[in-house]
């Protein structure tokens, strides 16, 4: 074999598969709009706020990726239904106002793609970021304790503040990046139907 | 080949593997401490650090273990390899020294990152977009090093390695920079994004990580044997196989999902072909091999190559069966998928990297090793660690998928599944992290010369030039 053919086999063979994953990828699913949901004449998936996708930064740089995905596989019948994570199967459009777009590769907790349809209530998300045990004894989730400021309490509660607190001294005020957590958290509900993915 | 040229650039590869081993250390002692906190997760209580999150600590280990101490390590051998299998020496020591300096920036600014500020949570990509342009700076000095490892014309040395050196040095760059440009520099749609993650972690392992491993395999193997490998037509077809099936292993780690199913399938078909490319590279390792039992026994170079090279075909054969239909819904989520980052990263490339260095560094900085029992420390907690932690994972990554196929399983008594194996996991992991102390003790030892060697390299007659006796087989 001669040196420049396998330079341009080699090259050509890198070159057609980033073709024909990313720019036939975008050419099928990257090209998708939002559809209309005639119910209530908003576009589903709706777009984030700007909390939310500054949380979607801090759920990574978290590590909850590593134990829960943000994919609900199907078929109707699937383990992932019957567990109520979800209505309907994850599909590419869900993913369309997702920065960073994120799948996960482990499960060592629940699948996370409907926790905001799931478990709507802030104040029940921000107990668990703070200490999961709180609302489940028998949960294995880490505490992010890092994510709240604690201050000595006052004579009023703080409006914010968790209605737990660590001593009965100090109240738990969530930060910035727990309330964008949350919010993305919240973001996090694909209860709508798509033409590729009807509501079971 | 002018030997006054060589000190600088040994000098580089010196860099590239002290600090591979250093990275080894430290992100196998990540991974202890982040499966310990998988196994008692009350242990997160007694370091309430974000650094100390389970969270962390595995994006961290694998950043240091694949880009540290596999890429590191690997580049340094090859450093010391390349000039002298091509007869063509480095011109300018002292830049290619410049780029192992910033290689080792570039790991340690991502380790900090990740455990500091967090990872980005892409597929293959934890560290931050500077610490990607670092490496890929540091990657076109050393890899426009290596390509004299290709030769002034293409019949100076054996075809298959540079081959193999050519399809890495070509997909590094060209994956990583795309994969970044995709990703962090542009405004990518969502499902595309997945996509170019999952290409880049195909580029990563099959692409880059996975040539440098064949690169020293079929260069050291033919040499330290002095058999020639039997069929080039075999190995040609392996290489344009790997080339062309390579970046498309990735997507067989989505299940359904947003990545369109005929890229799915596209996987599953790439991943049993590749199993087959990797048996007919086992067949020329066989040929190499084959009745030099004794040898492989007392040669501990030859012995860890000899390893790496069988885990390789071990290792694709896994993947195979992890992407099958009725295997991949199962397994996805699971951790069967580390089982195989074991065998692939800690059996195939480790021990081919603990070889090279072997047969290598003695040839660079004109060293020995000690007939120590500290060799066979290395060998034996190396391989038994990770093959006990492969066989651990893939039992528990079992019962956790048939656990998650079955909704009447509740998910809170998932990790109880997981830890009973876990225990053996750690201990497995620690007896590893053992056998690479023994290693590194050695290894500056002998650098710094404090005890009289033996010479078991003496294969290599000539130090200044390697040369496979398979020349006139490989011939392109």
């Amino acid at each position: 074999m001669k040196p420049t053919r396998a330079l341009a086999l080699a090259l050509g063979a890198l070159l057609l598969t980033w073709v024909a994953q990313a720019a036939v990828g975008y050419w099928q699913v990257g090209r998708l709009e939002p559809v209309l949901n005639e119910e209530t004449n908003l576009t589903v998936p709706p777009v984030p706020s700007g909390l939310a996708h500054t949380g979607a930064r801090v759920f990574a740089a978290q590590g909850c990726l590593e134990c829960h995905s943000l994919s609900v596989r199907g078929p109707k019948d699937s383990a992932d239904l019957t567990r109520g994570w979800g209505q309907r199967r994850s599909v590419a459009r869900d993913y369309l106002f997702r920065d960073p777009a994120m799948l996960g590769t482990a499960r060592i907790g629940p699948d996370l793609s409907n926790i905001g349809a799931r478990m709507p209530e802030g104040d029940k998300l921000m107990q668990h970021l703070y200490d999961p045990r709180l609302l489940k004894k028998s949960s294995t989730c880490p505490t992010h304790p890092w994510l709240f400021v604690k201050v000595a309490s006052g004579p009023r509660a703080e409006p914010d503040a968790l209605k737990v607190s660590p001593d009965g001294w100090h109240q738990l005020i969530p930060s910035y990046q727990a309330k964008a957590l949350v919010a993305y958290l919240q973001s996090l509900n694909a209860n709508y139907a798509l033409p590729e993915a009807p509501l079971k | 080949m002018n030997r006054s040229t060589l000190p600088q650039g040994s000098s580089a590869a010196l860099v590239l593997i002290l600090g591979s081993v250093l990275a080894s250390l430290i992100g196998a002692g990540l991974q202890l401490f982040a499966n310990a906190q998988l196994l008692v997760p009350l242990l997160d209580r007694l370091i309430p650090m974000p650094w100390f999150n389970y969270g962390r600590l595995v994006p961290a280990s694998q950043f240091l273990l694949s880009y540290g101490w596999l890429g590191s390590g690997l580049l340094g051998v090859l450093l010391i390899l390349a000039p002298r299998f091509s007869g063509i020496a480095f011109r300018y020591g002292r830049l290619l020294f410049g780029g192992a300096v910033l290689w080792q920036l570039a790991i340690l600014t991502g380790l900090t990152q990740i455990l500091f500020e967090g990872p980005s949570g892409l597929i293959g990509m934890p560290q931050p977009r500077f610490v990607s342009i670092l490496l890929i700076l540091s990657f076109l000095v050393l890899g426009t090093g290596l390509t004299r490892g290709l030769g002034r014309s293409w019949k100076s040395g054996p075809l298959l390695p540079r081959l193999y050196l050519l399809l890495a040095l070509l997909a590094f760059p060209l994956g990583l920079g795309t994969a970044e440009i995709l990703l962090r520099g542009t405004s990518t749609p969502g499902a595309v994004q997945i996509i170019t993650q999952l290409l880049w972690h195909s580029f990563h392992h099959h692409l880059w990580l996975a040539p440098l491993g064949l690169v020293l395999i079929f260069q050291l193997l033919p040499t330290l044997t002095g058999r020639a490998a039997t069929s080039l037509n075999l190995g040609v077809l392996g290489w344009i196989a790997t080339a062309l099936l390579g970046g498309w292993l990735g997507t067989v780690r989505a299940s359904d999902g947003p990545i369109p199913s005929w890229m799915q399938s596209a996987g599953v078909v790439a991943s049993i072909l590749m199993a087959f490319v990797a048996v007919g590279n086992g067949l020329l390792v066989q040929n190499l091999t084959e009745g030099r039992w004794e040898e492989i026994r007392r040669n501990v170079a030859l012995r860890f190559l000899s390893v790496g090279a069988w885990s390789y075909a071990v290792a694709y054969v896994f993947l195979a069966y992890l992407s099958l239909p009725w295997v991949r819904p199962v397994m996805v989520f699971t951790v069967a998928w580390p089982a195989l980052f074991e065998v692939f990263h800690f059996l195939f490339l480790g021990c081919v990297l603990a070889g090279s260095i072997y047969a290598l560094l003695p040839v660079a900085r004109e060293m020995g090793w000690p007939n120590s029992s500290a060799l066979t420390w290395h060998f034996w907690c190396t391989t038994l660690g990770t093959a006990t932690t492969a066989a651990c994972l893939l039992l528990a990554g079992s019962f956790q998928g048939l656990a998650l196929s079955d909704a009447g399983v509740p998910v809170s008594t998932l990790s109880s599944y997981l830890r009973p194996f876990l225990s053996v996991v750690i201990f497995a992991q620690s007896f590893w992290l053992v056998g690479q102390i023994a290693f590194t003790s050695v290894l500056i030892a002998s650098l710094l010369k404090l005890f009289p060697t033996a010479a078991p390299m003496a294969v290599f007659r000539n130090p200044t030039v390697i040369r496979p006796v398979s020349v006139g087989h490989l011939h392109g």
